[in-house]
């Protein structure tokens, strides 16, 4: 039986081949004065077509955009909403990867779409369904400092308000699927189930789209309780960076889809087809009724560039042997 | 009188562009080695100079021959092996080390380097490392069973380095570890891993540590067998000094007061605010003012900018409350 393949965030930006377009080259040409802000985005563009090309060849099912424009997972939504103002970096938990913490100044509010154009040129750039991308609301109220709620149940789910309403502007450009980075579901205690589950009822209230709610470097355990019923359409989990996700696999509601992530996206080793397809195979022995795609476990840009590429290939040889039923 | 609000930096300093460009040059093969060296040599001997002006304390070599704070150390290591670039942020990008098999120090890292610099000046100049937590959490690992197994072995090799410093008369070994408050869990394997690597040391020893989450490591963060806890205090617009009201910080602080990943030059008011509300809860001979991180970053026009101004401010603290160095 076929499994979806598709990827878990953004994308790595630099070329592998000598002569492609380097958005960092460009990026560092403007900072100098030698290049202009439109030369920059011509950088994204050409940068975003290439990912997806690569997908595309590849053989992803699902590809996703790649972010070539985002400087991380959070700043370029949060400050696109009203009631945030962007800070200092921060390390963005343990990957040696920093972001910009959003500050709450004021009622978070949503005013207008913030990716959605971005989306809408991409997809035209593919031939398959492209799945969008959003932070998750709960990790991003988590990610920020919150200078106006005081309360997380209430940041979070103000977060939630809004990304849904990014999300409705994704619908509207197209999208089908709508990938959800949720990384401090991972780190979440029982006691945060509340506010978990505030942020994603807000956020997955009244969607056309499919939802992936993906939790890289944790297992969402302690609150899968709190989230069980929501109307998301699959689970993402990271199993080689959090192997007790595997104790999600028996509480999943029938019908839903569930995210495997096999493919390591923080370690350059490369994995074999074989064990993939066998770890494929044992989600399948434990619950036959779902559905499964098969992803790496978090955005490849923490790899490089080359060795991203040949994890993609890994991923849909394991695909491929695990349709064969091979292991 | 009481002493203290001693001046220094967190490590790195910028490269001017020429030296940018033959490092540029010298991967393409279009200079040799020689020549790099004796062109890190001048403009080391350069960063000395102007520290020395400014009026800083305690000084440092400028790490104008190290590209990125782990990978510099990987390439001279057998064990390792280099990737192609990743990005931390942005635009900025580094080559991350790959554990490919058992790594040991078979030769010095920075001993050469310490011993020109501290022949250039009368002033102490700080050894400079990498912790092993650190080495280990922010390398690819394709060889090592378990992370523990690797920060040890990196724990070993820092520990002949460090000893190799103090021999060559090192007073001051920093041996950083910003990825320590990423992953409280593994905060005990931190620490025993920096007590081996500071195994025999009796040099006065400082780590560095920033951009995490402290509210999950602190007060436990105070166990670390060091004498020195050099943190970004600007940042985080001082907030660390309210965690410090609750439990107090015992040891000695690098108390930054400088943003390094802003352009802007800090006025000397707003560091001696900052200053002033730090002196609120921590003892002058507590402190330690330097940089929120490495200069690097910065043009090298801005890095000095920023460091007068702190030195400025220091000066009028100093004066104001009556504190000598």
């Amino acid at each position: 039986m076929k499994i979806q393949t598709t990827l878990a965030g953004s994308y790595p930006k630099l070329p592998t081949v000598a002569g492609d377009v380097n958005l960092r080259v460009v990026r560092n040409r403007r900072d100098a004065g030698k290049a202009t802000d439109d030369e920059v985005a011509a950088a994204v563009r050409a940068t975003t077509r290439r990912m997806i090309e690569l997908q595309n060849r590849i053989g992803i099912d699902l590809p996703m955009e790649g972010q070539a424009g985002w400087d991380d997972a959070q700043t370029f939504v949060a400050r696109g909403l009203e009631g945030i103002r962007i800070a200092g970096l921060l390390r963005y938990l343990d990957t040696n990867t920093y972001y910009r913490q959003p500050e709450i100044v004021g009622p978070i509010r949503w005013t207008g779409p913030i990716t959605a154009g971005e989306f809408r040129e991409a997809q035209a750039l593919s031939a398959r369904p492209l799945k969008a991308f959003l932070p998750g609301p709960y990790s991003l109220y988590r990610f920020s400092k919150d200078m106006r709620y005081g309360d997380p149940t209430e940041g979070a789910r103000s977060f939630g308000e809004a990304l849904g309403r990014e999300a409705a502007a994704l619908e509207e450009a197209g999208a089908t699927w709508i990938h959800v980075e949720e990384p401090w579901i991972g780190h979440a205690r029982a006691a945060d189930g509340r506010a978990v589950r505030a942020a994603l009822e807000a956020f997955l209230a009244g969607h056309r789209a499919k939802t992936m709610i993906h939790v890289p470097f944790g297992s969402p355990m302690a609150v899968f309780d709190s989230i069980r019923d929501l109307p998301w359409t699959a689970i993402g989990l990271d199993l080689v960076g959090a192997p007790a996700g595997w104790e999600i696999l028996p509480l999943v509601p029938k019908g839903r889809t569930v995210g495997l992530g096999l493919i390591d996206a923080r370690n350059t080793r490369l994995e074999a087809p074989e064990a993939v397809a066998g770890a494929v195979a044992r989600a399948r022995g434990l619950r036959p009724d779902l559905d499964y795609h098969l992803s790496p476990t978090a955005s490849l840009e923490y790899l490089p560039a080359d060795t991203a590429e040949k994890k993609l290939e890994r991923l849909v040889a394991s695909a491929a042997l695990a349709a064969k039923g091979g292991a | 009188m009481p002493r203290g609000l001693w001046t220094t930096t967190v490590g790195s300093f910028p490269k001017p562009p020429h030296l940018e460009k033959a490092r540029q040059q010298f991967a393409r093969g279009e200079i040799t080695a020689d020549r790099l060296g004796e062109m890190e040599r001048e403009e080391t001997v350069a960063v000395i100079r102007r520290q020395e002006a400014i009026g800083l304390d305690l000084l440092v070599d400028g790490e104008l021959y190290r590209g990125d704070m782990t990978t510099y150390f990987a390439e001279l290591t057998p064990g390792y092996a280099v990737s192609n670039p990743v990005r931390s942020y942005g635009n900025r990008y580094y080559r991350k080390p790959v554990a490919v098999g058992p790594i040991r120090r078979t030769k010095e890292w920075t001993v050469e380097w310490w011993k020109f610099a501290q022949a250039q000046t009368k002033l102490p100049i700080k050894g400079m490392l990498t912790g092993p937590y650190t080495m280990m959490d922010w390398s690819f690992n394709e060889h090592y069973p378990s992370r523990e197994a690797m920060t040890m072995d990196l724990a070993a090799a820092i520990n002949d380095e460090a000893l190799a410093l103090q021999e060559a008369g090192a007073k001051y070994i920093q041996i950083d570890e910003p990825a320590i408050s990423v992953r409280p869990e593994e905060l005990p394997l931190a620490v025993k891993a920096f007590a081996r690597a500071t195994q025999g040391i009796k040099a006065k020893t400082i780590t560095h540590i920033c951009y995490g989450d402290f509210d999950v490591i602190y007060p436990a963060l105070l166990d670390l067998p060091v004498d020195q806890i050099d943190l970004e205090m600007a940042n985080s617009r001082y907030d660390l000094l309210d965690r410090f009201r609750v439990n107090a910080f015992t040891k000695e602080i690098g108390y930054g007061v400088l943003d390094v990943h802003s352009h802007r030059i800090e006025t000397k008011d707003e560091i001696k605010e900052g200053i002033l509300r730090g002196l609120e809860v921590l003892k002058p001979e507590q402190m330690y003012v330097d940089p929120d991180c490495g200069l690097k970053t910065r043009t090298v026009e801005e890095a000095f900018a920023k460091l007068e101004a702190m030195v400025a401010a220091v000066r009028e603290v100093r004066a104001e409350k009556g504190i000598t160095a």
